[in-house]
């Protein structure tokens, strides 16, 4: 009964879900110091997309965001950049247990510490030291050199952000990336800015000595991030961004340059739409297999057999809410493995066959338990993975090829022997002795 | 009237623009000058920068010295200042990566930058046989900030910057094609064929030599006879048929079938055959 409800509860949620692939219920960790009138741009659009937002201070005890260990959101945004205590569900752990359980996270971090920024280096994100918020006097503009307008560049192979997006004005702080490849780097920091605690320019003594030995290193330059996605094992997305004013009323409305608009409202957009799975979302619809020539599968196949493998893959789209299929992805591979691939082949999207891949291919002259491994990782996608596994056989002993010419020799010998066995049978049954002369019956007797 | 009236408004508005943007002066180097010398002393190399003209591009060894220095002052008075961010930016653009060097100015605005490749800052980034762009940026509270293409830099290759085991997963992987084991080689045909003729040659021997006997099979298509020969025949084809295409389950079910009939069709040829020698010799 129980059973049932819970059934139709996630049958009724799937139903209602507007826009994301992963559910609409959000809950939005909000310190007591914002207040949701500063955000209302962002949260209006989440909740004009179908999202269903529910908010909460730090150190609320209720809602919790997990109950027994099963998390009550699809998504958890965390502005609380200063919060330095939060209540007792809210722990690192907790975190890492939505992770765990496809819940997608926002965090908004700031230069103070938090419990929050030591997580942070867990995702592989090196932050700068406490209080030191990220700098640029370049170029002038009407803001103070804490607040940044990044041009954003978007990556050419995962467009988290939409084109043509105005310079997003942020504050806040850089991070530092480590080698983790799960990490997708969505706006960079620009090259001439930097990290420092200091507020005039007597503090550059401070700045040359952060790089002497013994500095605590300088986060200086384009290759700082300041906003960072990182998609889980368990395929959860968890965004990272140095500081929460992007997301803010003030810089939707400001210009970021003179006479330029901030793109802080699309790219908010964009963020959310990323870490809360609607963009960039595949999924495997199908994936068969069976011999060149027939059309279903086998339980196994017979060495240097032409298999036919073929897979299915659908995208979300966020504006109708429905899975569609996908022929865009251009690298897709496939591995025929036993311990390590045997084969490595491109899977290459099917002409007029929508989001269909297919590929055919001779099986290696090597026995054992073989996979169809099809493992597609790529930075800001959803990681697809299948594997299907079919034993490889040796051939029958009736599988072999019948006539060798080179045993042509056995053949007549054999065939020889059997027909001149049935000849001298039917004579010796057939024959007459005693008509024909002694010397015969003499042999036959 | 109105048109007069204008013109001076006008014109107050644009110098009040040109002023606030000439509220803060920009910054600026001169008396900039690098050179290169080597591990023993010698100077390879001696330039003066006057930006924002590049110099000509800088090649460093393993142990030689870069020495830069130069002295920061404001475009307009030439008075020397310390800003907030004087940086060397060295960046490769075939491989995006990048090193950013704070250099260290007095409060006379005077900078000096000693770069001793036997024992090269972290700050640099790795390096591959491309050179790398230099460029100097400068950054202040209070003047606008300025940033000059300096010279290309070429420096000993680095080791590569370390990589996640996981990364090369992210990328498209190279294909690996199996090798299959040659096919079994088979001997010329012609040669087989000789040699089955030599099998069959008995045959010719056999048939050559039936000329010359006497032959005669009387009792061969009687009732008794006839059914055991043929049934002899089929045990043949029906072997025959289990070499090219029957499974043995099937070869063992017709055998039993086909062997219970040769056995009773054998036994009534032998016993009227016994019956015909016995007979014949009575």
């Amino acid at each position: 009964m129980r059973l049932l409800s819970l059934l139709t509860t996630a049958l009724l949620v799937g139903l209602s879900a507007a826009t994301s692939s992963a559910g609409n219920s959000v809950l939005v960790v909000l310190e007591p110091k914002l207040s949701r009138e500063q955000f209302s741009i962002f949260f209006d659009g989440l909740e004009s997309k179908g999202y269903d937002l529910t908010f909460r201070a730090p150190k609320d005890e209720k809602p919790v965001i997990l109950e027994d260990d099963i998390p009550a959101f699809s998504h958890v945004i965390f502005f609380a950049p200063t919060t330095k205590n939060f209540a007792s569900d809210i722990t690192p752990q907790s975190i890492i247990t939505l992770l765990e359980n496809r819940v997608n996270v926002l965090i908004a971090l700031s230069p103070s510490t938090t419990p929050l920024t030591s997580l942070a280096a867990e995702f592989s994100l090196i932050l700068p030291p406490p209080n030191t918020p990220l700098i640029s006097h370049f170029p002038s503009r009407p803001h103070p050199p804490t607040t940044l307008a990044i041009t954003p560049h978007n990556g050419p192979n995962a467009p988290i952000l939409s084109k043509n997006l105005g310079p997003v004005l942020f504050k806040g702080i850089s991070h530092a990336y480590g080698e983790n490849p799960r990490l997708v780097s969505i706006l960079k920091a620009p090259k001439e800015s930097f990290a420092s605690d200091t507020e005039s320019d007597r503090g550059s003594e401070s700045i040359a000595d952060a790089v002497e030995k013994g500095g605590e290193g300088l986060w200086a330059g384009g290759s700082m991030g300041v906003v960072s996605g990182f998609q889980t094992v368990s395929g959860a997305r968890v965004t990272w961004v140095g500081g929460v004013d992007v997301f803010g009323d003030e810089f939707a409305n400001a210009e970021a340059l003179e006479g330029v608009k901030s793109g802080n409202e699309q790219f908010s957009k964009d963020v959310a739409a990323w870490t809360f799975q609607e963009s960039l979302v595949l999924r495997i619809a199908n994936t068969s297999h069976h011999l060149l020539g027939e059309n279903y599968p086998r339980d196994h196949y017979t060495t240097k057999d032409e298999i036919v493998y073929s897979i299915d893959i659908e995208r979300f789209d966020a504006k109708t809410s429905t899975w569609k299929p996908y022929s865009g992805i251009t690298d897709l591979q496939l591995e025929y493995t036993m311990l390590d691939p045997h084969i490595r082949t491109a899977l290459p999207p099917i002409k007029g066959a929508p989001g269909h891949y297919s590929v055919t291919f001779r099986a290696p002259d090597r026995h054992g338990v073989f996979k169809f491994v099809v493992d597609y990782k790529r930075k800001g996608w959803t990681h697809l993975h299948s594997a299907i596994v079919v034993p490889l056989v040796p051939p029958r002993h009736d599988g072999y090829p019948r006539f060798l010419s080179s045993a042509w020799p056995y053949y007549a010998g054999a065939i020889s022997t059997s027909i001149g066995f049935v000849i001298f049978s039917a004579l010796w049954l057939g024959g007459d002795v005693r008509e024909k002369g002694k010397g015969k019956g003499k042999k036959a007797e | 009237m109105n048109l007069f009236g204008l013109i001076p408004s006008f014109l107050f508005v644009l110098l009040a623009s040109s002023v606030g943007a000439a509220d803060k002066a920009s910054l600026t180097i001169q008396g900039a000058k690098l050179s290169v010398s080597s591990a023993d002393g010698s100077l390879l190399n001696s330039q003066t920068l006057s930006p924002p003209e590049t110099a000509s591009p800088v090649t460093l060894g393993p142990t030689d010295v870069f020495k830069l220095a130069f002295t920061v002052v404001t475009s307009d008075s030439k008075t020397p200042v310390q800003p907030h961010q004087v940086f060397l930016r060295f960046y490769d653009p075939k491989t995006d990566e990048e090193g950013i060097h704070p250099i260290r100015v007095t409060s006379a605005g005077k900078a000096k930058l000693e770069l001793n490749m036997a024992k090269p800052p972290l700050t640099l980034p790795p390096t591959t046989e491309s050179p790398l762009e230099v460029t100097l940026l400068l950054g202040s509270y209070n003047y606008e900030p300025a940033s000059f293409p300096l010279f290309s830099l070429t420096l000993p290759v680095s080791q590569p910057p370390p990589v996640h085991p996981d990364e090369a997963s992210y990328h498209p992987l190279p294909s690996i094609f199996h090798t299959f084991r040659a096919e079994e080689k088979q001997p010329p045909q012609v040669i087989s064929a000789v040699f089955t003729l030599l099998v069959l040659s008995p045959w010719f021997v056999l048939l050559v030599l039936w000329t010359q006997l006497p032959l005669s099979v009387p009792h061969l298509f009687s009732s008794e006879v006839l059914p055991f020969v043929v049934l002899l025949g089929a045990f043949e084809y029906l072997l025959v048929q289990y070499w090219v295409s029957l499974k043995l389950p099937q070869v063992l079910s017709y055998g039993a079938i086909l062997g219970f009939l040769t056995a009773a069709t054998g036994k009534r040829a032998l016993s009227s055959l016994s019956k015909w020698r016995l007979g014949e010799k009575q």
